[in-house]
């Protein structure tokens, strides 16, 4: 019998037969008219990393995803229990993780996979059924390491790689400008620092494969124990360097395009909800292949 | 390293594009429109990551208030209008790329110094001139630009312009400043801007016909009784007053708002989306439209009553509002296709101040089965099918459709089946004027009115204004506020066996 606390404490007890009858009844009862339903979201890892993604879920659950929230473990007929328009099966034998997803999911809409963690043999049968699959583990390189074939099978992301989007963005803006774009030819170098190297390493992938480096450029990756994921980015060197700097408030970035000696552009970017909610929620609106994330994770993998 | 003509970092980017370099320039910098809409559109758009990392805003209007006092101005409307209760580093940073030019419009020295601001900002990419200030400053402002070579760019930079509605009172005055507009900027560089067009709902129109293959072929006379949109305002004249009292509810909500919304529900498939492909096949629908006779359109003016919860007054009593003023607060209209699409299928506008609720929609209403199968069974009459899109205040589309009664016996009752932007997909949904501001900066008019389609609007309204003057009545009837029209608007549409609908 699992001590773990129910991942949804507030949820109803019922077989696993019981779980669509259940739902509906609620959906009677309790929910708010005119809810349009979107899309699936499997969320499969450990009991422990679960729990704190069920918070995540229940606000999606506001906007029309059914969550389905699987923790792994050795029981074939796992605890159920249903809140709105949540399941969460505790303790399932992964064995059976694609029978229970095809069992629940929506049909005929999108379903995304929030992977955070357990066996990464499981990933192939889930992208099969999935739409999209997303990572979400502490060290990725097991699961980096499959990101190319099991991208062949369906779109796969990284929620590092999310937390990424709006780093990603302010750096591209400033080659929006033509002295940028000339400048950065002669840029041979770039330091990234933070407290998640993987999360590095891919922002160097990332560079790497859209400016389609060649060896020239010296990739400096140093790991802030303790601090943002990231903290500071800075691509070129002296009066030429394009900066990226967290704000005190830890809410914004600092930027700012030197060439030549002179500011070519300087603001502040606000870096977003980086909530868990947030983030997944960011990767439920995409409904296409990331390139610019299989290329990344792909070059990523060669950065030290 | 590889050479960049081409920025190679915006490929795979999850934030939508964003215009390159770019100044924006706004006329009528300390007015209403500005402070409410423009300046939060302006900072939700650069918390959105939306604005290029090169950009400034250059305000210009009367007041002397220089660059402190418009950047003072700029964090009261974030702290009123965008619920920002204390600057933030977005906004510090925005603030930081401003300037103020204060004077008078008619003096050239003001576009001298907004040249220099523009230069010295060095925004080599693009300059959006915006005038919201009053229609009859528009000639002069863009004659000004035009002579101060603002109009032209001499850097290879775009230059475009935004012009606020109301575009001219009457078809001649519409002529009159598309020629003005056309010397000095090339149709391309201007960009009319409707604010309705700018809603995600209005836009989802086009993709909820022409991305889905089972309207489309029930969007004809055929399966379509008739449409009716309605926009309803409960606020009354506000400190619109002088304005008001020339334009009315025709040319202030008509002439554009419904006219537009009318040419999207009413249009062809356009062959791609692009602007043109869109706006020639709006155009279409616009010039299918039938002269509007006295039959087709009914006026009123709102007297004292009791709305959201409390007493106001009659139109006429408002402060700025002539005690015999006889402009329409009320207006409804029946409008028909001569096309193949639409030929016997009105359409039924109504709009109107000091309304029970805001709302604004489109509804359009099937006809019923040819067949009532079900009358011997079920006590009540089928409900025809109704399709609403929501515009506001609930962005959304719903359906309602008749279901069978649960029970033994065989009983029909009508369902609502609902979709709300705000709920579906998560995430917040832009302000029409962040929309806008970022078209006009991207060079997309897909969602601005273009030169023919505001004159072509001003035709079909302008001899009903000519009548109305040549009547010269001295009172019209009366809407008592907080009611859904009067007995004369109810009147047009049930000539034709029909209802307004109970919003």
């Amino acid at each position: 019998m699992s001590t773990n606390p129910p991942l949804l404490p507030l949820g109803i007890e019922v077989p696993f037969s019981e779980i669509e009858v259940t739902l509906g009844s609620l959906d009677d009862g309790k929910r708010a008219p005119g809810r349009s339903l979107t899309a699936t979201i499997v969320v499969v890892g450990p009991h422990a990393r679960l729990a704190e993604a069920a918070q995540a879920v229940e606000q999606l659950t506001d906007v029309g995803v059914r969550a389905i929230l699987i923790s792994d473990g050795d029981n074939p007929a796992p605890s159920v229990r249903v809140l709105d328009h949540a399941v969460a099966l505790e303790g399932l034998r992964p064995d059976y993780l694609n029978n229970a997803v095809a069992a629940l999911r929506l049909s005929s809409l999108p379903m995304l996979v929030w992977w955070r963690g357990g066996s990464p043999d499981v990933l192939d049968g889930l992208a099969d059924l999935a739409d999209r699959l997303v990572f979400d583990v502490e060290d990725p390189a097991a699961v980096w390491s499959r990101a190319k074939t099991l991208s062949e099978r369906t779109a796969t992301s990284d929620l590092r790689w999310t937390k990424l989007t709006r780093w990603r963005a302010l750096m591209a803006q400033f080659f929006d400008l033509p002295e940028v774009r000339d400048a950065a030819r002669s840029f041979n170098r770039i330091a990234i620092e933070g407290a998640d190297l993987p999360a590095a390493r891919l922002y160097a992938g990332w560079l790497a494969s859209s400016l389609e480096w060649t060896s020239t450029v010296a990739i400096d990756v140093r790991a802030r124990p303790g601090g943002a994921s990231i903290e500071s980015i800075e691509f070129g060197d002296g009066d030429q360097a394009l900066t990226l700097s967290l704000g005190a408030s830890g809410r914004c970035v600092e930027t700012t395009a030197r060439v030549q000696g002179r500011v070519a552009a300087s603001r502040v970017g606000y870096l977003g909800d980086q909530g868990l909610a947030a983030l997944i929620g960011e990767e439920l609106r995409i409904r296409s292949r990331d390139h610019a994330f299989e290329r990344a994770v792909a070059a990523a993998q060669g950065v030290v | 390293m590889v050479s960049l003509p081409l920025n190679p970092l915006q490929d795979g980017l999850r934030l939508e594009p964003t215009p390159g370099p770019a100044t924006l320039v706004i006329f009528g910098a300390s007015g209403d429109l500005t402070r409410r809409k423009l300046l939060p559109a302006l900072y939700r758009l650069s918390r959105d990551q939306r604005l290029p990392a090169r950009f400034s805003i250059i305000g210009v209007a009367r007041e002397e208030f220089g660059d402190d006092g418009f950047k003072q101005e700029f964090r009261e409307s974030l702290r009123e209008f965008a619920g920002l209760t204390d600057e933030d580093e977005v906004a510090h940073s925005l603030s930081e790329r401003m300037r103020y030019v204060g004077g008078d419009f008619k003096d050239p020295a003001i576009y001298q110094q907004v040249a220099r601001h523009i230069a010295e900002m060095d925004s080599s990419g693009g300059v959006l001139f915006y005038l919201a200030i009053p229609p009859g400053a528009y000639p002069n402002v863009i004659e000004q630009l035009g002579a101060a070579g603002l109009s032209g760019s001499t850097d290879g930079g775009w230059r475009r312009i935004i012009i606020e509605k109301p575009f001219g009172t009457d078809l001649q005055t519409a002529r009159e400043l598309n020629q003005i507009v056309h010397r000095h900027f090339d149709e391309e560089q201007v960009f009319r801007i409707d604010h309705y067009l700018g809603k995600e709902t209005v836009q989802n129109l086009m993709a909820f016909r022409f991305a889905n293959g089972m309207f489309e072929p029930v969007w004809n006379r055929r399966y379509i009784d008739h449409v009716q949109i309605t926009a309803a305002e409960t606020v009354g004249v506000e400190r619109r007053a002088a304005y008001y009292e020339g334009a009315g509810g025709l040319r202030d909500m008509v002439q554009n708002h419904l006219m537009q919304l009318l040419s999207l529900v009413a249009m062809e498939p356009p062959i791609a989306f692009t602007a043109e492909s869109v706006r020639d096949r709006k155009m279409d629908a616009l010039l299918a439209a039938l002269p509007l006779g006295p039959e087709h359109v009914v006026r009123a003016q709102y007297h004292a009553g009791w709305v959201t919860g409390a007493e106001v007054p009659g139109y006429r009593e408002e402060p700025g509002v002539d005690a015999a003023s006889t402009t329409e607060t009320l207006v409804a209209l029946k409008v028909q296709l001569d096309s193949w699409r639409w030929a016997g299928v009105p359409f039924y506008l109504r709009t109107g101040k000091r309304l029970p609720k805001r709302t604004t929609e489109i509804a359009i209403q099937f006809r019923r089965p040819p067949l009532q199968i079900f009358k011997r069974v079920s006590q009540s009459s089928v409900a025809p099918n109704l399709l609403i899109v929501n515009v506001q205040p609930d962005e959304g589309i719903s359906v309602r459709f008749e279901a069978k009664l649960p029970g033994t016996r065989m009983q029909l009752a009508p369902v609502m089946m609902n979709f709300r932007y705000g709920t579906a997909f998560g995430g917040t949904v832009p302000e029409a004027y962040e929309t806008l501001l970022l078209d006009a900066m991207l060079g997309d008019p897909t969602l601005f009115a273009r030169h023919d389609f505001v004159e072509s609007s001003w035709a079909l309204i302008t001899p009903v204004h000519e009548r109305w003057r040549a009547e010269a009545l001295t009172a019209l009837p009366a809407h008592e506020a907080g009611e859904w029209g009067c007995p004369e608007m109810d009147a047009l549409i049930e000539r034709d066996g029909r209802r307004w609908r109970t919003l």
